[in-house]
């Protein structure tokens, strides 16, 4: 089950981003990105709403508060990386270290905060894992 | 230059947050569904209320609304998928899984673009397979070490 969700992130989560790679190839202004992404997000969210709708869904308090924290930070890092490009930094440092950057926080807070012990060979995977990506928002 | 610096840094630190919350929320047993259906309720929220703000009008064209909602679903489904992985796996190399998932737009963009494949992407192409590799082959020795203990 583990290897499946993997896998699904894979191939999901890094094709989700690319229409905002399409768009300007289509040769659509860049003012068009926010209506986009309006109906990127309402897709996302009737497609998981709509089956749990149809069983009678219920929404506690607790997930409203913890999906309205990670939705701000989602954004947040978003805008921080925006603005760190229109300050005039580079694409090939803006992109590594923010993604990099989160990897190594989520290494060591996945090691301090949950307890989480990792065979030497999944740390090997995550080392070189978090260089290949560091490589690929630099080409 | 010292904000953009700044601003980097604050990137890194809440994309890295939002990992360590979504763990979090798993340890506070909340809902997985739930929990995704309200990040996006959020982010459509404050989406919508961005391009009215800026752009004052919703025009979108035929392929360009069967892309957002493509790959609108593809972006639920990856979230869904990882919230549910972290109640099995490691918060780590799900978070590694998400970043290093960047690479398939690139090889796609490579096919449908005719993108040259420099020796820069190469090199962290055959980096992401042997990482993977390494990821999946220590989770099974994870899996037997655990198995083992268990029965002792």
């Amino acid at each position: 089950m583990w290897l499946l969700l993997m896998l699904v992130i894979l191939l999901t989560n890094g094709m989700s981003s690319f229409g905002l790679k399409v768009l300007p190839a289509w040769g659509l202004p860049s003012s068009l990105k926010y209506p986009y992404l309006t109906l990127w997000y309402a897709a996302g969210l009737v497609c998981i709403a709509l089956p749990l709708l149809l069983r009678g869904w219920k929404s506690g308090w607790k997930e409203v508060g913890w999906g309205a924290l990670l939705a701000g930070l989602s954004m947040g890092g978003q805008l921080a990386m925006a603005n760190a490009l229109q300050s005039g930094l580079p694409g090939n440092v803006v992109f590594p270290v923010t993604i990099g950057g989160s990897i190594l926080i989520v290494a060591v807070a996945g090691r301090l905060f949950f307890a989480e012990k990792l065979h030497p060979l999944s740390w090997t995977g995550v080392f070189l894992g978090g260089l290949s990506v560091v490589l690929l928002s630099v080409s | 230059m010292k904000l953009a610096v700044l601003m980097c840094l604050a990137g890194a630190l809440c994309f890295g947050l939002m990992a360590c919350v979504s763990k979090l929320a798993e340890r506070k047993k909340c809902n997985t569904s739930a929990l995704v259906v309200w990040i996006f309720a959020w982010a459509t929220l404050f989406m919508a209320g961005q391009s009215f703000r800026l752009a004052g009008k919703f025009q979108l064209t035929g392929p360009v609304v069967g892309l957002a909602v493509g790959l609108g679903i593809c972006a639920a489904v990856g979230y869904f998928a990882f919230q549910s992985s972290i109640a099995l796996g490691k918060v780590t190399v799900a978070w590694l899984m998400m970043n290093l998932s960047a690479g398939v737009p690139a090889l796609v963009s490579i096919y449908l673009y005719g993108e040259k494949m420099s020796l820069l992407k190469s090199i962290a192409f055959t980096l992401a397979l042997v990482a993977l590799l390494c990821l999946f082959q220590g989770n099974r020795l994870e899996t037997r070490v655990n198995a083992s203990g268990e029965a002792a």
